[in-house]
């Protein structure tokens, strides 16, 4: 990860959604992007430039643009019309970008497209995100890493965000993916947290 | 490749080719459109998936380095995708929805500069006040028009022209929306069936919604100050709007409600699997939310 003065950045070409610049890189905004607000509050799982992502709830490719600058190729999956829309126009400048219109909770629709990645991250709002992750691990390798984003709004707003987190996590431990690690995204974004879990 | 025809194990075909024998024969063509079809043949088990890999495609013939297989897989995912989103927004409800979206920002704007311009017109004449009037909308612009103010008569003339235009879509929406959606219009009438349309996002998404979720689509806050709190729980979202439930007796509100948000879910579902007005089904749901709105055990 590139760090200039204490703020996380990309190397690649700007103006994407109106981000900032830094000396020729994208400021990568963790109010914004909850992968940076990962690194800011200690994440070390970190993006490497031969590395292969799958990226499930890509959204306006806003992160993706900078997981795009960071990594070898990335895997974006989206199946809402108005955010594939942008993400279109965001991996029609960036050739490292694959986009798949699809549903990550049914992966068999683009499972022949996908190789195997050295790193999942996941950011869907569904009430089954454990199940959707436990999904598309066949696309991880042994040894990559699994980054959830656990929106526990998403899930159950009835309960307490610890409790929904704890119960995520239970349930990818009882198929085999230990969360090594739960970071909490305060103060950037409120009621999620993230789990690392290492596949072997 | 013959159609039909079951794949067994020892015969796996990837997007970029077919194995036979141990042996893999590339596909004939990089052009994505042809990669496209030749993929629709292709069913994928997650059970025994295992993840194509590049090398694959090279030992195969198909590509000769990473870079390529990355670019011909790139282009061929966007042209499906592109192609995908040509097919949603030829869905003509996506339409309706924008132009009920519309209809709202405008009632809005229109509403907040004649409020503005209104101010603004006091202030030029003191003896001008807003009580005593029933200056909604129409008559609000008339007054303007005639004040002394050349910017504030432009002002209500570029409004009086938004209402106009407002009118129109209105009527546009209706008849689109009978179009579309032609149970559901019968029921509630255009405008309201293009909210509910636009609120869960489009006809397949609302045909599959129960009808409790109808019910209290478009009461967001208050059904989860509910769950969270406990508070009474909402008895109408949109479908307030319908003359058939504001107008109804208050005590009888939930019960209207319920009634025709069961009776919009099977509306919807009519429309999205059959697409015609069905005369019957109209009248017999017209006459259960009417009994529901005053029948017996009043």
């Amino acid at each position: 990860m590139i760090w200039i003065d204490g703020v996380l950045v990309s190397r690649g070409e700007g103006g994407v959604y109106g981000e900032r610049m830094i000396r020729g890189h994208r400021v990568w905004d963790p109010c914004r992007s909850k992968l940076a607000a990962y690194y800011y509050l200690g994440g070390e799982v970190s993006l490497e430039p031969w590395m292969r992502v799958l990226y499930l709830g890509a959204a306006h490719g806003t992160t993706v643009s900078h997981v795009s600058d960071s990594a070898e190729v990335v895997y974006a999956v989206e199946n809402a019309y108005a955010p594939m829309r942008d993400l279109l126009a965001v991996a029609s400048r960036r050739k490292n970008i694959i986009p798949l219109f699809a549903d990550a909770a049914h992966p068999s629709s683009y499972a022949p497209l996908v190789e195997e990645v050295d790193l999942l991250f996941q950011d869907v709002a569904h009430p089954d995100q454990a199940g959707i992750a436990l999904m598309n691990l066949p696309f991880l390798r042994r040894g990559g890493t699994a980054l959830i984003v656990v929106k526990a709004r998403s899930i159950d707003v009835t309960q307490k965000p610890a409790d929904v987190v704890h119960e995520v996590s239970q349930k990818l431990a009882e198929s085999g993916l230990i969360s090594r690690r739960v970071i909490w995204l305060e103060p950037y974004h409120r009621d999620h947290a993230i789990l690392e879990c290492p596949k072997d | 490749m013959t159609p039909g025809k079951p794949r067994s194990l020892l015969m796996p075909s990837y997007w970029f080719g077919d194995v036979t024998g141990g042996k893999c024969t590339p596909a004939g063509s990089t052009d994505p459109e042809y990669l496209s079809r030749r993929l629709e043949g292709i069913r994928t088990e997650m059970e025994s998936f295992c993840p194509p890999a590049w090398e694959a495609a090279r030992d195969c013939g198909f590509v000769c380095s990473r870079g390529e297989y990355i670019r011909v897989l790139r282009e061929l995912c966007i042209f499906r995708a592109e192609k995908a989103l040509g097919l949603v927004a030829a869905r003509p409800e996506q339409e309706l929805i924008q132009m009920v979206h519309m209809r709202d920002q405008l009632d809005e704007a229109i509403n907040l500069v004649t409020g503005r311009a209104l101010e603004w017109h006091a202030a030029r004449s003191p003896e001008f006040s807003r009580k005593f009037h029933a200056l909604k909308g129409k008559r609000a612009l008339e007054i303007l028009l005639e004040t002394g103010s050349p910017r504030v008569r432009g002002i209500a003339t570029g409004m009086m022209h938004l209402s106009e235009i407002r009118a129109d879509l209105t009527r546009e929406i209706e008849q689109t929306a009978g179009e579309v959606i032609p149970n559901c219009t019968g029921l509630v009438g255009g405008i309201v069936a293009a909210r509910l349309l636009a609120a869960a996002g489009g006809l397949e998404a609302l045909a599959r919604l129960p009808a409790g979720t109808i019910q209290v689509l478009g009461a967001r806050t208050a059904l989860f100050a509910h769950i969270r709190s406990g508070s009474s729980p909402p008895k109408h979202g949109i479908i307030y709007q319908y003359r058939g439930v504001h107008g109804a007796q208050k005590g009888r509100r939930g019960k209207v409600s319920r009634t025709l948000a069961a009776k919009i879910a099977l509306a919807a579902r009519i429309d999205y699997f059959r697409g015609e007005r069905d005369e019957g089904f109209l009248d017999n749901a017209r006459a259960a939310v009417e009994r529901a709105a005053g029948g017996p055990g009043t």
